[in-house]
């Protein structure tokens, strides 16, 4: 089954976009037409995607990396350009990848799950703060999503844009930064109350939009199996990224000793319960090294230190609490 | 407040689940009006399930088996120490879009009853952040009935 056939069959209006294209000069070979996706490994930059009657040239490539590894390509997620509107987008093809992810000394078995995301894209057409798109189906049936792009950049880049000192950043960006993120939180409560996670919350998968300043969540295809508490990945990872905006950094001893205005001092007056519940050199109790940090926010991340007796078991309680701590650093600020 | 004779008992293959079994048997099994109905409630399968070409009444039945498997076991406890088989009933069910305690609960609720009975795995902090407590989340949320946690 090759899957392809030959950019013969491109309709003329098509044909002549593609021999003009940029694309078609440093290629040597023809292009291939894809109707079938299953093999998106064959599928290679020049190559062309039918799909829902619309020819998508590819581009380029997606590249992701966890974080302090190299980025790699994402085979799976060509950038396209629409021969007949020019329209760049960005196509996930069908990767069905299961793993298991490490947290503390548990092992939790994720996938990645093409239809949820299919689902999810139905749900927040037209919403705000999360990335546009549709699903359709190639020839073979394989969910292919067609996603708008976002311009802009990835939040754990923006809150470094001005590289003020801490206590700078802390009154005079991240009031605005927090209010911002409020409405993300909001997002991810309203996918949790129609039954959805995100599966992948990261500093990198909120996109803050050009213009519009919007923060934006990006890539849903990611699912896990936790039956008795399906949203709790969802809500610690919504409190990591709250502190990392917050602290802007993450806080172990080395980061500790390494900062001039911290230092062994800071790290010996903390302890054992000021150390993050499931990864136990991270600092959760960023009060201490940061003593203007309303006791309002801190206490939010006091939720997820090894001292903790409470836990949020919805997205709407870590929102009611952190509107409320928002609310605290404003007046703050005044 | 619901009869408290009128028991769920909820049941798995687990060693806890076993002593939870027993301890119910030797407080009730000389009472009179008691009846238990053991409760088996299974997850819904994992995501990648329905790609290995199984589907939804294949992964029923494999666990309606196992629990029948689970019923024998429990119930042949509790006859042992004298419950008499007609107090005894079984029902086992998918937690459908329903955490396994949300289902718990929804059965109790059905049912009428006036005492859950499980068993305690005694996890720890972290675990019970990300897996959940089935023991703790009915304690927090039980109404109109009591809870018999058995560690």
């Amino acid at each position: 089954m090759s899957g392809y056939e030959s950019a013969d069959i491109l309709p003329t209006g098509i044909s002549t976009a593609l021999r003009r294209h940029r694309v078609r000069r440093s290629l040597r070979r023809p292009s291939r037409v894809f109707t079938d996706t299953t093999d998106f490994t064959a599928i290679d930059y020049g190559d062309i995607i039918l799909v829902d009657g619309r020819y998508f040239l590819v581009t380029g490539y997606t590249r992701e990396g966890r974080f302090g590894v190299d980025e790699q390509i994402k085979p799976w997620v060509p950038r396209v350009e629409d021969l007949a509107s020019g329209e760049k987008r960005i196509l996930k093809l069908v990767f069905h990848e299961t793993f298991d992810i490490t947290l503390g000394s548990f092992t939790i078995p994720c996938y990645r799950n093409p239809e949820k995301e299919a689902r999810i894209l139905e749900l927040v057409r037209d919403h705000p703060h999360f990335m546009q798109g549709e699903a359709v189906l190639d020839e073979a049936g394989n969910l292919v999503r067609i996603l708008e792009i976002i311009g802009g950049s990835r939040l754990d880049k923006y809150i470094h844009r001005s590289n003020l000192p801490h206590r700078e950043y802390f009154f005079r960006e991240l009031p605005a930064i927090l209010r911002q993120f409020l409405d993300c939180v909001a997002a991810i409560d309203f996918l949790h109350r129609h039954g959805f996670r995100h599966g992948d919350i990261r500093r990198d998968h909120i996109l803050v939009e050009r213009g519009s300043g919007l923060f934006r969540w990006i890539d849903f295809d990611y699912d896990f199996y936790m039956p008795e508490r399906p949203f709790a990945l969802d809500i610690y990872e919504l409190g990591n990224l709250l502190m990392y905006l917050t602290a802007r950094g993450n806080y172990h001893p080395r980061e500790i000793l390494n900062d001039p205005n911290l230092g062994e001092e800071t790290l010996q007056r903390l302890e054992p319960g000021d150390y993050a519940l499931l990864s136990r050199n991270r600092v959760v109790n960023l009060q201490k090294l940061f003593p203007y940090i309303p006791t309002e926010l801190n206490n939010i991340f006091l939720h997820f230190s090894t001292a903790t007796t409470v836990f949020y078991d919805t997205a709407a309680e870590f929102l009611d609490d952190l509107a409320g701590a928002v609310d605290r650093l404003d007046s703050m600020v005044g | 407040m619901h009869d408290w004779k009128n028991m769920l008992l909820a049941v798995d293959d687990t060693p806890t689940s076993r002593k939870a079994v027993q301890y119910t048997a030797d407080i009730v099994a000389n009472l009179q009006g008691v009846r238990i109905c053991l409760l088996h409630i299974y997850p819904e399968p994992p995501p990648d399930y329905y790609r290995q070409g199984r589907t939804l009444d294949q992964y029923r039945q494999e666990n309606d088996a196992r629990a029948e498997r689970i019923f024998r076991e429990a119930t042949g406890l509790l006859a042992g120490r004298g419950v008499p088989a007609e107090a005894i009933r079984t029902r086992s069910r998918l937690a459908e879009q329903q955490t396994i305690s949300q289902t718990i609960m929804a059965v109790q609720a059905e049912e009428k009853a006036g005492t859950v009975v499980v068993g305690k795995r005694g996890v720890s902090k972290a675990e019970e952040f990300l897996f959940g407590s089935i023991s703790s989340a009915l304690i927090h949320q039980s109404r109109d009935f009591t809870v018999w946690v058995v560690g």
